[in-house]
C-alpha cells in the first residue's frame, strides 16, 4: 500500500520525469532488438524499422504505463474541467442563474462568517490564547444554562489567593470616558480599570515602562497609568521620557508607568489604563468584576477548573446564591468575553448556512431539469462505452465548476456584505478584532463553493447516470405524458419551502420583535432634545458641593443661549443602562427587612419638564429641594406597580443604610435599558429620582466611576445649531472638562436597538433570498413541466380541455407542494423559534400571526409562481404542437 | 518448433516475476529470458510489456535495480520480498489450476 502511494505520488509530482524514463525506456528496448536482429543477418534500417513495427505503438504503450501508476486519474480530472466549462458555456442561461444562486447565497455566507470569524473563531491577539481562561458564573438548572463573567470581590479573593493552577488578574470589563489633560491640550479618553498583573496574564509586556505593581494597586496607592500606543503617538508624538512624567487625568496628577504596543488590544477599546484597586466594598460589594486566567505551565484546564468549582461554592453562598445551581467555571476567555452576542451570532450563523442548503436544493433542481434534457448525450456516451463512474465524473466536474464560478462571485459579494454589515453591527460585537474579509473567510468561501457543488451536484449526478440506454436512446424527448418520475425534483422543491418556512418564521419572529421595541411608548418627548456627556470622574468634582455648582453654573449659561428652551442633568439617558440600586421600603402595607432593586437617576429639577414628563401623582422637584431640606424621591409609575401596587407611594419613606427619603411625587415611565429583571433591550423600568442636590458625599465618587452625567438640553428648532454655545457654556465654568460626543435622542435611541435591528435585518434579508429561491424552484419545475408537457397539453386542449383546466393541471402540483412544505415545516418552524426564545420581546415563539402571515404568504407566492409559468398555455396552438416531432 | 503460443494478462505478471526472480534485468532481457526459457514457446507482445513492469514496480513486487548496463538509460528491475512472496503464492495458484484442468482433461468415462 505505501509502496502504491509512494510510487503515486512520485508520478505526480515528478511526471516529466516519468515521461523521460519511460520514453528511454522503450527506445533502449527497440534498439537492443534491433542490434539483435542486425546481429542475424538482417540490414540495419530495415532491422530498426522491424523493431519499431513489432514493438507497436509507443504512446500507447506509454499511455498504459501511465495508467498502471494511477496518473490517470488526475489528467481525466483536468480534462473533465475543461469539458465541464465548455458545457457551462454553451447553456449560459442556466449557468448564469445557477452561478447567482451560488453567488448570493455563498457571499452572505462568506460577509456572516467574516463576524463569526472575528468575534468567536480567530484566536485572541494573546500568546498561547488557548491557555487564557475567564473566571465565569456557571447558572444551570431548570432549563436554563448561562454563563456569566461578572465576579464581586470577595470572589476575587478567593481566585487570587487559591486558585493555585492559574495566575489571575481583575479587570472591569467596560471602558469609561475619563478628562485627560497633558501637553496643553484636554480630552475625553476612554479609560479602561485593570489590576496588577493584568498585562502579564494576558502575555503583553509594554512596549516601554512597565505595568502596575501590587504597591499601585491598593486603596490610597501611587496614581499611576498605562497608556495605549495611538494616545501616546497622539499626544506625546511617541517621545519615551514620558515614562516617569505626569499628567492629569480625573483631574489630578498620574504617573506614566509605561506604554503598551501598538498592536495590543484589551477586552474593550481603551486610550488608557489604570489601577483598579479590587475591594470587597463599593463596586467589589457587586458583580462589577471580571477575571482572567492564565493556566500555569504543566497545570490542566481540568485541573483548575476542579479546584475552582471547589472554592467556588462557599464563596457563593456567602454572597447569598445556591451552589446547587451556580457554580464557578473555567471558560475559555474568547467565550467569556463573546458569551452575550454568541447565540444571536451561532442562529444568524445557522440561518446564512440553511440558506446556503436552499440555494444548493435550488440548483440541484434546476441539474435535474438539465439532466433530463440530455438523456440522450449521456445515452450516448455510455453506449460508446464510457462507465457510469465516468459519467458522475463529468457531471460533478460541472457542479464543482458551477461552485467555484459562484464562489468567486460570492467573494465578491461577501467583500460588499461585510461593508453593509459593519454599517449595521452593534459596536459589541466589534470588539477583538477588525471584521474584515481576509484569507480565513475567503478558505471558508472556497471549500464552501466546493461543498456546496458536490452537494447539489451528486445526487443529480447519481440519477441522470442510472440509464437504461436502449429505452433513452430510442425515445428520449417523445414521451406523451411527461414519462421521467418527476418526484424527485418536486421533493426538492418541497423541502425548500419547507427550509424557507423554518427562516421566514425566524425572521418574522425578529421583525416583530424590533417592531414592538421601536414601537413602545418612550414616555417623554424625543423631539428638538441633544444630550452631551462629560465626564465627573475626577478628583476636582469629589463632592456633592462641586458637582451642583457645575450644574448651575453650567446650565444657567446654556439656558442663556438663544433657542435654548430648557436644560437639565441626569445621571442617565433614557434607553440606557441605569444605575442599579437597593432600597427598602420603611413604612406602608410591606414594610423591607431585605434590599429590593430599582434603577435610580439623580437630576436636577428641570429634568421632568425638559424631557416633557408627565406628572402623575405629587410633586416634582423645586430649586428649594436642597441639601438641607428634607430628602425626597420622585418615584416613576412602574416602580409603583411593582413594590406598591395598591398602596398610595405618595408621603412613604424609602431608605437604606440609615437614610430615609420621603415620596413627593409619581411619574409616568421611560424606556430605558433593563440592566437586570427580564434583560429586555429597552422597558419602563422601576425608576427612584433623587435631586442632585441631595446626593450623598461618598456616593458621588463611586457613581461617576461608572456612570458619566448627561446634560440634556430641549431646543426651541433644530438642536444641532447650539453643540458650539453648550462647549463654550462649559468651558467658561471649567476649561478642563471636554463634553464627549453630541446625540440628539434618536440616535440613542437608534444605538440602544442596533443588535435587534442588526438581527431582524440580517434574518430577515436571509429569509427573503430564501422566499426568492423557493419561487424561482417552484417556477422552474413549472415552467419545465410545461415544456416536458407541451405535447400532452396539446392533445388535451385537442380533444376539447379548456385552457384553464389545461392551466390548473400543470399549476397545481406546485401549489400542493408548497402547501405540503408549508405543513411540514410549521412543526419545524415550531422549534426552531424556540431557539429564538431569548432574542425575541412582546412576541411569543408561537406567535400564531407570524405563523399565518408566513404560511399565507409563501402559498401566495407559491401560487404566483406556479400560474405564471403555466400562462405559456395559453399560447399553445394544438394543432402545431401536434404536429412537432 | 511449435507455433508461439499467446500469454493471459495475469500470467505475463507471473512469468515477470519469475524472469527477474532469476538475477536483474532490464525490460528487453526480461522478454529474451522467458523466450529463452520457454524454448521460443511463448511470444510475449512487447508493447504490453512495459505497462505490466510499471503496474508491478506500481504495486511493489518489483523495484528499480542499481545503474545500468552500457550506460545505456534502460532500467534493471530486481525482484522485492514482496514480489517473492507474490511469486510463490502464485505458483500454488497455478499449480492448483494446472493439476485441476489436467484432472478435467484426462478423465475417464467411468470416472464421471
Amino acid at each position: 500500500m505505501l509502496a502504491r502511494v509512494r510510487s503515486w505520488w512520485r508520478a505526480l509530482t515528478r511526471q516529466s520525469r516519468l515521461e523521460e524514463e519511460m520514453a528511454a525506456e522503450m527506445d533502449s528496448h527497440m534498439e537492443r532488438y534491433a542490434a539483435d536482429l542486425a546481429a542475424r543477418g538482417v540490414e540495419p534500417g530495415e532491422a530498426r524499422r522491424r523493431a519499431r513495427v513489432e514493438f507497436g505503438s509507443v504512446p500507447a504503450a506509454a499511455e498504459e504505463c501511465r495508467e498502471a501508476v494511477g496518473l490517470r486519474w488526475p489528467d481525466e480530472f483536468i480534462r473533465d474541467l475543461r469539458y465541464a466549462a465548455r458545457v457551462l458555456r454553451k447553456s449560459p442561461t442556466f449557468t448564469g442563474a445557477a452561478v447567482a444562486t451560488l453567488a448570493l447565497c455563498i457571499g452572505a455566507n462568506t460577509a456572516l462568517f467574516s463576524v463569526v470569524d472575528a468575534v468567536l473563531l480567530r484566536p485572541l491577539p494573546y500568546p498561547q490564547p488557548e491557555r487564557l481562561f475567564s473566571v465565569a458564573r456557571h447558572f444551570q438548572g431548570k432549563g436554563s444554562n448561562a454563563y456569566q463573567t461578572n465576579l464581586w470581590g470577595a470572589a476575587w479573593e478567593g481566585v487570587r489567593d487559591h486558585a493555585s493552577y492559574v495566575d489571575a488578574a481583575v479587570f472591569s470589563d467596560g471602558s469609561m470616558g475619563v478628562n485627560f489633560a497633558a501637553g496643553g491640550r484636554v480630552e475625553y479618553v476612554k479609560q479602561q480599570r485593570v489590576s496588577a498583573g493584568f498585562f502579564r496574564v494576558l502575555g503583553i509586556a509594554p512596549l516601554i515602562g512597565r505595568e502596575f505593581s501590587a504597591d499601585e494597586d491598593r486603596q490610597g496607592g501611587p496614581a499611576v497609568a498605562v497608556l495605549s500606543y495611538a494616545l501616546w503617538k497622539r499626544v506625546f508624538r511617541a517621545d519615551p521620557s514620558i515614562v516617569g512624567q505626569a499628567v492629569t487625568l480625573r483631574g489630578e496628577p498620574h504617573t506614566v508607568a509605561g506604554v503598551l504596543p501598538a498592536h495590543f488590544q484589551s477586552s474593550v477599546p481603551a486610550d488608557l489604563w489604570t489601577p483598579l484597586r479590587p475591594s470587597r466594598e463599593g463596586e467589589g460589594g457587586g458583580s462589577n468584576y471580571a477575571v482572567v486566567a492564565r493556566l500555569r505551565s504543566g497545570a490542566t484546564w481540568a485541573q483548575a477548573n476542579t479546584q475552582l468549582e471547589a472554592l467556588g461554592a462557599p464563596l457563593l453562598r456567602e454572597f447569598g446564591q445556591d451552589p446547587s445551581t451556580e457554580h464557578l467555571r473555567l471558560i475559555s476567555f474568547q467565550r467569556g468575553m463573546s458569551e452575550y452576542v454568541r447565540q444571536p451570532l451561532l442562529i444568524l450563523w445557522a440561518a446564512v448556512g440553511l440558506v446556503l442548503v436552499i440555494g444548493c436544493v435550488n440548483i440541484a433542481g434546476l441539474l435535474l431539469a438539465r439532466a433530463a434534457g440530455r438523456t440522450r448525450e449521456m445515452a450516448t456516451r455510455m453506449a460508446l462505452g464510457s462507465g457510469r463512474a465516468a459519467l458522475i465524473r463529468q457531471m460533478l466536474a460541472e457542479s464543482v465548476v458551477l461552485g467555484l464560478c459562484g464562489g468567486a462571485a460570492g467573494a465578491v459579494l461577501g467583500w460588499l456584505g461585510v461593508k453593509a454589515l459593519k454599517a449595521l453591527m452593534p459596536a459589541s460585537l466589534n470588539v477583538w478584532q477588525a471584521v474584515e474579509l481576509d484569507w480565513r473567510a475567503l478558505a471558508a468561501t472556497a471549500c464552501a463553493s466546493i461543498a456546496a457543488g458536490i452537494l447539489f451536484g451528486l445526487y443529480p449526478a447519481l440519477a441522470a447516470s442510472r440509464l437504461e440506454i436502449r429505452a433513452a436512446l430510442g425515445e428520449a424527448g417523445r414521451a406523451v405524458a411527461g414519462g421521467r418520475n418527476p418526484w424527485p425534483r418536486r421533493l426538492l422543491v418541497a423541502s425548500e419551502v419547507a427550509l424557507g418556512v423554518v427562516l421566514l418564521v425566524g425572521a418574522g419572529l425578529l421583525i416583530r420583535t424590533f417592531a414592538h421595541l421601536q414601537g413602545l411608548d418612550p414616555g417623554f418627548d424625543a423631539k428638538n432634545i441633544i444630550t452631551a456627556q462629560l465626564s465627573l470622574q475626577d478628583a476636582r468634582y469629589a463632592t456633592n458641593q462641586r458637582v451642583n455648582q457645575l450644574f448651575d453654573k453650567s446650565l444657567t449659561r446654556i439656558c442663556e443661549l438663544p433657542g435654548v428652551d430648557s436644560a437639565a442633568v441626569a445621571l442617565s439617558l433614557p434607553y440606557e443602562r441605569a444605575l442599579n440600586t437597593g432600597f427598602k421600603r420603611l413604612d406602608g402595607p410591606h414594610p423591607d427587612t431585605e434590599s429590593q432593586i430599582t434603577n435610580m437617576f439623580y437630576i436636577t429639577p428641570e429634568f421632568f419638564r425638559v424631557l416633557r414628563m408627565p406628572l402623575l401623582r405629587g410633586r416634582v422637584f423645586t430649586a428649594a429641594d436642597s441639601r438641607t431640606t428634607a430628602e425626597v424621591a420622585v418615584v416613576s409609575e412602574a416602580f409603583v406597580k411593582m413594590y406598591m401596587r395598591g398602596d398610595d407611594p405618595v408621603g412613604r419613606h424609602l431608605g437604606d443604610d440609615g437614610d430615609r427619603r420621603e415620596i413627593v411625587g409619581v411619574v409616568g415611565d421611560i424606556q430605558q435599558k433593563s440592566g437586570w429583571g427580564d434583560g429586555a433591550p429597552t422597558a419602563a423600568m422601576p425608576d427612584i429620582y433623587i435631586p442632585a442636590t441631595q446626593v450623598d458625599d461618598k456616593f458621588i465618587p463611586l457613581v461617576h466611576t461608572f456612570f458619566s452625567p448627561n446634560w440634556i438640553v430641549r431646543t426651541a428648532g433644530s438642536p444641532e445649531g447650539i453643540i458650539a454655545g453648550m462647549q463654550r457654556a462649559i468651558q467658561a465654568v471649567d476649561p478642563q472638562l471636554p463634553f464627549a460626543g453630541f446625540h440628539n435622542m434618536e440616535d440613542v435611541r437608534y444605538r440602544s436597538l442596533a443588535q435587534e435591528r442588526f438581527q431582524a435585518v440580517l434574518l430577515g434579508a436571509l429569509a427573503g433570498l430564501a422566499l426568492l429561491l423557493a419561487a424561482v424552484g417552484i417556477y422552474g419545475l413549472i415552467a419545465n413541466s410545461v415544456a416536458e408537457r407541451t405535447r400532452e397539453l396539446g392533445i388535451r386542449l385537442a380533444l376539447g380541455a379548456t385552457v384553464s383546466q389545461a392551466m390548473r393541471a400543470v399549476a397545481l402540483p406546485g401549489v400542493a407542494l408548497a402547501l405540503a412544505g408549508v405543513m411540514v415545516s410549521s412543526v419545524l418552524a415550531g422549534f426552531a423559534s424556540q431557539l429564538l426564545r431569548h432574542l425575541i420581546w412582546g412576541v411569543r415563539p408561537g406567535d400564531p400571526l407570524t405563523f399565518a402571515v408566513v404560511g399565507i404568504g409563501l402559498l401566495g407566492v407559491a401560487a404566483a409562481a406556479s400560474f405564471l409559468p403555466a400562462l405559456r398555455v395559453t399560447r399553445l396552438n394544438p394543432a402545431e404542437t401536434l404536429r412537432q416531432e | 518448433m511449435n507455433k508461439p503460443v499467446d500469454i493471459l494478462q495475469g500470467t505475463l505478471d507471473m512469468l515477470i516475476l519469475k524472469a527477474v526472480s532469476l538475477g536483474p534485468l532490464h525490460g528487453y532481457g526480461i522478454l529474451l529470458r522467458i523466450q529463452q526459457i520457454s524454448k521460443e514457446a511463448l511470444q510475449i507482445p512487447q508493447g504490453s510489456l512495459y505497462p505490466a513492469l510499471y503496474r508491478l514496480e506500481h504495486r511493489g513486487w518489483i523495484a528499480e535495480w542499481g545503474a545500468s548496463e552500457n550506460k545505456r538509460k534502460a532500467k534493471y528491475y530486481s525482484l522485492t520480498g514482496a514480489g517473492r512472496r507474490q511469486l510463490k503464492s502464485e505458483r500454488k495458484e497455478w499449480k492448483r489450476l494446472a493439476i485441476a484442468i489436467t484432472d478435467v482433461l484426462t478423465a475417464k468415462p467411468e470416472g464421471v
